[in-house]
């Protein structure tokens, strides 16, 4: 005790503090040394793999190294935000997914963290070459702070066996009113009804909460949340007629004929007992969903399909777009003339995107790509059909969507409207008697909800002061392309 | 060192003998505070600055931290005049409210049985019990994500099985119900798969207070002719109160604080919100929308409204006064 006057729990603690601190301080000194001259963070497992080799390639026509980092997609959204707040370490590039983009673009210009590719990507050429509307997802105000990696046009998937038994002619199939005609028969018609109780066949896979689903739709029928000058758009009549559209097919009404065609058929081991239980007959398969449907419900090849969706209005759009990824570089990037070849390898030389199509079947946004012979590469799975040239076919025509800081409440209060929507109609079928006589259709209800749900989103933006401060903040920032510190040349 | 003090022989040793007995007093009385430092200085960095600065940071409108806006009050008056902010209160409230009333009987029940003696498969059985609580909120929501599931899913099969002669020819089965699509059914789908996983940990509090329960009591209740229910009432339920107090406590806290779970299990809030509790709605604000002022102002209030109800507790329990 003597030699010890604190006792031996305390030399103890003395002598883990004199060993270990000096051991993190040398293993920190070592993985400086070790650090890779570019750091690239990445949320999807797939890209990984498709880029793994791409990047090897990479490293020996460069003699670099590249450190290629996968962290899940919401922590790397968050830690990205936190680190970026603070000017704390970040990787030298990053691909985000579709939304978050807008949370990073909240402020005035000259807060951003991510360098303004406008003028670097007019001066690649890369405007003539890219999809116009895929740019929208990552840009604010005018700039864009990331390049697109895809376009995701949306097509449905079906069993051609399943179809062919139930008799649905799907070339018929080309108006959302003819599908939801023939989905009523399927779903509500004699022998609708198994010996469970449950119900045979759905039409389609519509979850009745909305979400991605309804977005696609909205999306389809020329709809947003925002239109490119960020004023709330989702109160206006496409988005009523989406709104109710999508309530009458997830729903039965209080009163009346049943009307509903569709089930939430989830994902994963859900949706592939419900594919091969013959359970959900359509499935609205952006270019992604193949992929995953190929190794999903590897018992249905050759049963599968893929057709356009239907028209929402006579000749109008036979598709839409779900989901995104872009790539976007800090302002603190290391070595932006590396990382900009990195991408354009990886992104936009047609070579590569032969091979990451094959590997990913995701259409990539550069038009002179679709040309190449992959793209036309019957597939087994799909009955022989030519998924590159089916998805390049309505790429084109895939809608823009303008997303913002307030873009995850505007959906979120979009759902909240189409849900109030849905019990309506559940409650009182397409119309019902107000107390004062008067009667309230389900499409007037729908619109003041929407109105009630849009006004909350505007009166949030009014309250953001440096949505306001815009005008002031951003005279102090460059024009596209100026003088900026750390703005991509 | 006090000898050649005492015998004062001379003035020279006095000096340093003053000097080592006053660094002697020095020492005795940093030591306890070197000690304690480690602990005082996490505490400041990671628990005190942060309280405070959360407080300064509610009276700002926030854009990351370079760009902030003193708005004074903005914050707090936006949020109790935000319709969904009451959504998700009433939400966390109910979740409350019937976890805990559900919950610790259920707990205390299960506690009981495993006190019993002779039971050889006790240990079994607690683990059993206990073993949900120790993987994770995401992890059970993405289980109950599965169980929950229309047509496939172990509840809907379950209700079928049990319940499914009862319905007329043409009323939804119960395959088709849409546990985490219908706003009625959401919170009775949250409120279950906490239970799964919060009974056991709540179990093993009570088992831990029956098992210090004083035999004798209850051994001279029976003599006196108590029943089974009178002993219960009468000498354990008052031999287990400040344990039970403290799991009541901890329980509101844990539910007022309640996030991860609904959030995995609904992708979200669920339909009209129903799923979205009161730190859901901060996350959403805070975080999501980048407004971390706001996400404080929220905290404060959750704060404040947990801090009450415990004090309301404390007082029916009559804990504070013992």
């Amino acid at each position: 005790m003597a030699r010890y006057p604190y006792g031996p729990a305390a030399l103890v603690i003395l002598l883990i503090i004199v060993f270990v601190g000096p051991w993190i301080f040398y293993q920190e000194s070592q993985a400086r040394k070790e650090k890779a001259d570019l750091i690239f963070a990445i949320f999807s497992k797939d890209h990984k793999d498709a880029y793994t080799p791409a990047i090897a390639e990479f490293e020996k026509e460069n003699n670099v190294h590249v450190q290629l980092q996968l962290v899940g997609a919401r922590a790397l959204n968050q830690r990205l935000q936190a680190a970026l707040q603070v000017d704390a370490d970040v990787p030298d590039m990053v691909e985000l997914l579709n939304g978050s983009m807008g949370t990073f673009t909240s402020g005035p210009l000259k807060d951003i963290k991510f360098m303004d590719l406008t003028e670097k990507i007019k001066s690649a050429g890369l405007l003539e070459r890219l999809v116009p509307s895929r740019l929208t997802i990552w840009s604010s105000r005018g700039h864009i702070y990331a390049l697109p990696h895809d376009v995701h046009p949306v097509m449905l998937s079906y069993r051609q066996d399943t179809v062919d038994k139930l008799g649905i002619d799907v070339s018929k199939l080309t108006t959302w009113a003819e599908f939801t005609r023939v989905g009523r028969e399927i779903t509500n018609g004699k022998n609708a009804k198994g010996a469970d109780g449950g119900t045979n066949h759905y039409m389609i896979d519509l979850d009745a909460a909305g979400g991605d689903f309804s977005r696609v739709i909205l999306l389809q029928a020329g709809g947003g949340f925002f239109d490119k000058d960020n004023h709330v758009v989702f109160d206006n009549d496409i988005a009523r007629d989406v709104v109710t559209w999508y309530v009458r097919q997830t729903q039965n009404p209080g009163t009346g004929a049943p009307t509903r065609i569709a089930t939430a058929a989830g994902w994963g081991q859900t949706l592939t007992q419900n594919i091969l239980d013959e359970r959900v007959l359509f499935i609205i398969t952006p270019d992604w969903r193949t992929k995953a449907l190929e190794m999903d419900v590897g018992q249905a090849e050759g049963k599968m399909r893929l057709m356009p969706l239907p028209e929402w209005t006579p000749g109008g759009i036979r598709t839409s777009t779900w989901g995104g990824t872009g790539m976007a570089f800090p302002k603190s990037c290391r070595n932006f003339d590396l990382a900009w070849k990195l991408a354009q390898k990886l992104y936009y030389k047609n070579t590569d995107l032969e091979k990451r199509f094959s590997r990913l079947n995701i259409l990539p946004p550069v038009t002179d790509a679709w040309n190449l012979p992959e793209y036309d590469r019957a597939r087994p799975y799909w009955g022989g059909q030519k998924l590159g040239r089916l998805y390049a076919g309505l790429a084109p025509n895939a809608p823009p969507e303008i997303f913002n800081a307030f873009t995850p409440q505007a959906v979120a209060k979009f759902g909240e409207a189409l849900a109030n929507t849905g019990t309506f109609y559940q409650t009182y079928g397409e119309t019902r008697k107000l107390p004062d006589g008067t009667t309230e259709t389900m499409d007037q209800y729908a619109a003041t909800e929407l109105k009630r749900c849009a006004d909350y989103i505007r009166d949030r933006m009014a309250r953001n002061v440096f949505l306001n401060d815009t005008a002031t903040a951003d005279a102090e920032t460059p024009a596209v392309g100026g003088a900026a510190e750390g703005e991509a040349k | 060192m006090s000898a050649g003090l005492m015998t004062g022989t001379s003035a020279i040793p006095t000096a340093p003998a003053s000097d080592a007995r006053s660094w002697w007093q020095i020492k005795q009385r940093l030591t306890p505070w070197l000690f304690l430092s480690p602990y005082f200085i996490l505490t400041c960095v990671f628990f005190i600055y942060p309280v405070f600065y959360a407080l300064v940071l509610a009276f700002f409108q926030t854009n990351g931290v370079a760009s902030r806006k003193f708005i004074g009050l903005n914050n707090f008056t936006t949020i109790l005049a935000d319709r969904d902010f009451w959504t998700a209160m009433k939400n966390t409230t109910v979740f409350a409210i019937f976890s805990t009333c559900l919950q610790l009987p259920i707990s205390l029940g299960l506690a009981m049985l495993l006190n019993r003696r002779g039971s050889r498969l006790k240990g079994i059985f607690r683990l059993a019990i206990f073993s949900p609580h120790l993987v994770g909120q995401v992890f059970v929501g993405v289980m109950f994500t599965m169980f929950f599931t229309p047509k496939y899913g172990l509840f809907n099969q379950f209700l079928q099985m049990l319940l499914g002669w009862v319905q007329g020819p043409h009323a939804e089965s119960f395959l088709e119900y849409r546990w985490l699509g219908n706003e009625n059914l959401v919170m009775p789908a949250i409120i279950i798969a906490t239970m799964w996983m919060y009974v056991g940990f709540n179990m093993i509090y009570f088992l831990a207070a029956l098992q210090n329960v004083d035999q004798s009591l209850i051994e001279a209740a029976r003599i006196d002719g108590a029943n089974s229910w009178q002993q219960f009432l009468n000498v354990t339920l008052p031999a287990i109160k400040p344990v039970a107090t403290f799991v009541v406590v901890m329980s509101t806290i844990g539910s007022y604080n309640l996030f991860e779970l609904p959030y995995t299990l609904l992708q979200g809030f669920g339909p009209n919100n129903s799923g979205m509790t009161v730190v859901g709605y901060m996350y959403s604000n805070g975080f999501s929308g980048g407004d971390i002022g706001y996400g404080a102002a929220v905290g404060w209030i959750l704060t404040l409204v947990i801090l009450s109800i415990n004090l309301v507790q404390l007082k029916l329990s009559g804990t504070g006064k013992e």
